[in-house]
């Protein structure tokens, strides 16, 4: 075995026992280390040259990568996860048919979808989409991202938030934390336009808070008008759509008008 | 997929020559013609009628055969030079005797001195040659030896052969599914070209790049090649279309639905009557794009000409969308579900499940003036295990999204849609009317500028004097309409 390989190895022992402990500041130190190692490698990307060990390396440095992403989830950094995730996927893409298919690659996959829809990208939830193959939507962990992105889009909320007991991999429980979060002010602003008022009771249940404190703690903070008036909550409905319409909007008119008569001239 | 882009260029009717004494090879005597006009436009840096050679390839194309070709080789090569031995052997070497006679004749024509442009040419000609024959290999081959000679010619009148080249190029490449292989020389030729100020064959390169990538649904990175390359008028009309085409696509995936229909829809009305192809691909996405946007494609875009059976089962989506039963959509896209496939537009399909939805809830709210949320659950058939609860937080966020105009009783149950208001107390029907009169002014404005007089045409009816004075009105016009479209933008 090659002297360099086997010094990475080790290296990645030590770090997958720290991670397992999870001892976070070991991790990155090593990681960090790790990485460094990696460049040295000349096959793997963006390189890709034909060495004779190309395929151990690459399956090391896959290995690697996915734990890094692991460890990112871990340590609830979503830039390090985005980051990790980008050098990982070379690896799936461009080298999988010289790989054999690693058993992490659908969780990871679907881990990436899911951050995708927290952070509320959908554009690329759906470029990324596109480049998995039908086999691969049919994988449990890729499915339960696809089919909350549906529910979310829908606005049945309550299904995404049920989805956060049967998630198919514990790496996802974190994300979904913060799904259900952004599923709060979604709920939110769908209320403030869709009813009159509330009771508190209700709104509390529908906003998936605790006590009637946290409520009020909430609305203070990212809804400071609305209304609480004895056990109801009031939506201020603004209703300046309606008004708007019985004015003419006469600058923009003007302008239309003048614009017409210009190119109107120019074609008599 | 092939079939959408292989836009055949309208036949051109070969201007038969009077004089034409060899009736033997008529074929033969055409390329000799065309073989003069490429010298000629060589000669006088035409690029015009380079144009017109390659178009009058294209009209001979189902006519080539192996023995004129080869004895077109020895008439516009000097033979046994470098390209004539590559190019003979990627000929079949059938009807030997045939082939024999034709180079003796041609041999005492051999003496004229062949242009680059010629040499270009003739590459061009075996390749397509080549791919009609489907001699893929061959062709690749073929058209690697063409591009790796093109490197060392920069003329601006082989810019046009050149964008043909790259075409086939990447076609036959395509027809041997190796796509991915060509994509880092043809982005090595698109900067090239770039650097050259070679326009044509930067847009051809462009699209065929963003072909590359859309093969292989890699649109991070079509998108990103295409918001980042160089934009200008478009040069020739099937390019332009293809990209409008690919543009859609990306827009479509990447949700910019508005975009996306308006690049569909040029696409498709731009395309030349003969691309019933790739005018059938276009309709396709453009009739998801328009059900993702919450319109119903009329009836008269299924019912186009040619396309009838291609966009069945778009049409029998749309009237499940139309009908808003989510039952029936599903068995639509469960019975056309190889045909989606096959389309690649399964994941749009799947994206469509929420306007049904809407629809049907549109439809409940225009009905109803007040309904019950268990009734609304039926009505759409949610199966789920809570069918209030989902109902309530779909009502609401249609109502916050605007699909609907209601309200919600929590405390009862019900979802109340307000009155209707009379839309013609608001500003909809003046903005419909502008964006109109905006398109017809626009449509006016561009066909002026796309007006183009060839100038002798009105020799003899007007002096000269007088031409000087249109002429420089019209450039005023022109001028003028630049300046204008400066101000308003």
């Amino acid at each position: 075995m090659d002297p360099k390989v086997t010094e990475v190895s080790q290296l990645f022992e030590r770090f997958k026992a720290a991670l397992v402990r999870n001892d976070f500041d070991t991790c990155s130190k090593l990681l960090s280390q790790l990485k460094i190692l990696l460049i040295e490698f000349k096959s793997l990307p963006p390189l890709f040259a034909e060495t004779p060990n190309a395929v151990q390396e690459l399956t090391l440095a896959r290995d690697i990568y996915e734990h890094a992403v692991v460890l990112s989830v871990k340590m609830e950094d979503q830039d390090a996860f985005e980051r990790d995730f980008f050098q990982l996927k070379p690896y799936y893409t461009d080298v999988g048919n010289r790989l054999p298919q690693s058993p992490q690659e659908y969780p990871i996959l679907g881990l990436n979808l899911l951050r995708l829809l927290v952070q509320n990208r959908i554009a690329e939830f759906h470029t990324e989409l596109e480049l998995l193959s039908a086999n691969a939507l049919e994988n449990p962990c890729i499915k339960h991202a696809v089919e909350l992105e549906q529910s979310f889009m829908e606005g049945a909320y309550n299904r995404v938030l049920t989805a956060r007991q049967t998630v198919p991999h514990e790496t996802y429980v974190y994300f979904m934390d913060l799904l259900a979060r952004t599923v709060r002010d979604e709920i939110a602003g769908c209320s403030e336009k869709a009813y009159d008022s509330l009771k508190v009771e209700d709104a509390r249940q529908m906003l998936l808070l605790s006590s009637d404190k946290e409520l009020f703690e909430y609305i203070k903070e990212e809804h400071p008008e609305w209304e609480v008036k004895n056990g109801w909550l009031v939506f201020n409905k603004a209703k300046e759509s309606a008004a708007s319409c019985k004015e003419i909007p006469s600058l923009q008119l003007i302008n239309q008008t003048l614009s017409y008569a210009r190119e109107l001239e120019r074609i008599v | 997929m092939t079939q959408d882009v292989e836009m055949k260029e309208q036949q051109v009717v070969a201007a038969a020559p009077s004089n034409s004494t060899s009736s033997a090879t008529p074929v033969l005597q055409h390329l000799k013609e065309i073989a003069a006009l490429i010298e000629t436009g060589a000669y006088a840096r035409e690029v015009r009628r380079i144009l017109r050679a390659v178009r009058l390839t294209i009209a001979l194309r189902r006519k080539l055969k192996a023995s004129v070709i080869s004895s077109f080789l020895g008439f516009a090569l000097a033979p046994g030079s470098e390209a004539h031995s590559r190019l003979t052997s990627y000929l079949p070497k059938d009807d030997q005797s045939d082939m024999e006679v034709d180079t003796a004749a041609s041999a005492t024509q051999a003496t004229v001195k062949h242009s680059s442009e010629l040499e270009i040419y003739c590459y061009l000609l075996v390749l397509i040659f080549l791919i009609d024959q489907k001699k893929y290999s061959e062709a690749k081959a073929c058209s690697s030896a063409s591009i790796a000679r093109l490197k060392n010619l920069n003329r601006r009148t082989i810019d046009v052969l050149a964008s043909r080249l790259y075409f086939y190029y990447s076609l036959s490449y395509e027809l041997t599914d190796d796509l991915a292989e060509i994509r880092g020389n043809l982005l090595a030729l698109h900067r090239v070209a770039t650097l050259r100020h070679d326009e044509l064959g930067q847009e051809t390169l462009l699209n065929l790049l963003l072909r590359n990538y859309l093969h292989y649904n890699l649109y991070d990175q079509a998108e990103k090649l295409r918001s980042k390359a160089p934009r200008f008028e478009a040069h020739s009309n099937q390019q332009f279309c293809r990209y409008l085409f690919y543009l859609g696509k990306i827009r479509t995936i990447q949700l910019e639905y508005t975009d996306a229909k308006e690049s569909l829809l040029q696409a498709a009305r731009k395309a030349p009557v003969a691309a019933l192809g790739f005018r059938v691909q276009c309709n396709k996405w453009a009739v998801i794009v328009r059900l993702l946007l919450g319109e119903i494609p009329e009836r008269t875009v299924f019912m186009q000409k040619g396309m009838e059976k291609a966009l069945r089962p778009y049409f029998e989506l749309t009237n499940a969308v139309r009908i808003g039963d989510l039952e029936l959509f599903k068995t639509v896209a469960e019975k056309f579900s190889t045909t989606f496939s096959s389309d690649r537009t399964n994941n749009l399909i799947v994206r469509l499940r929420h306007n049904v939805i809407r629809t049907g809830l549109r439809n409940i709210s225009i009905s109803y003036s007040r309904i019950s949320l268990a009734d609304v659950a039926k009505k759409l058939r949610l199966d789920s295990p809570n069918p209030v609860a989902d109902a309530e937080s779909i009502v609401s966020k249609a109502i916050r999204d605007g699909a609907i105009d209601a309200t919600l009783d929590h405390a009862n149950g019900w979802m109340v849609s307000k009155e209707t208001g009379d839309i013609y107390s608001t500003n909809e029907p003046q903005q419909a009317f502008n964006s109109r009169i905006a398109f017809c002014l626009n449509m006016h404005n561009e066909a002026v500028r796309a007006l183009r007089f060839p100038p002798n045409s009105h020799k003899e009816k007007e002096s000269a004097e007088k031409r000087r004075e249109r002429q420089q009105q019209e450039q005023e016009l022109a001028k003028h309409i630049a300046e204008e479209d400066e101000d308003d933008f």
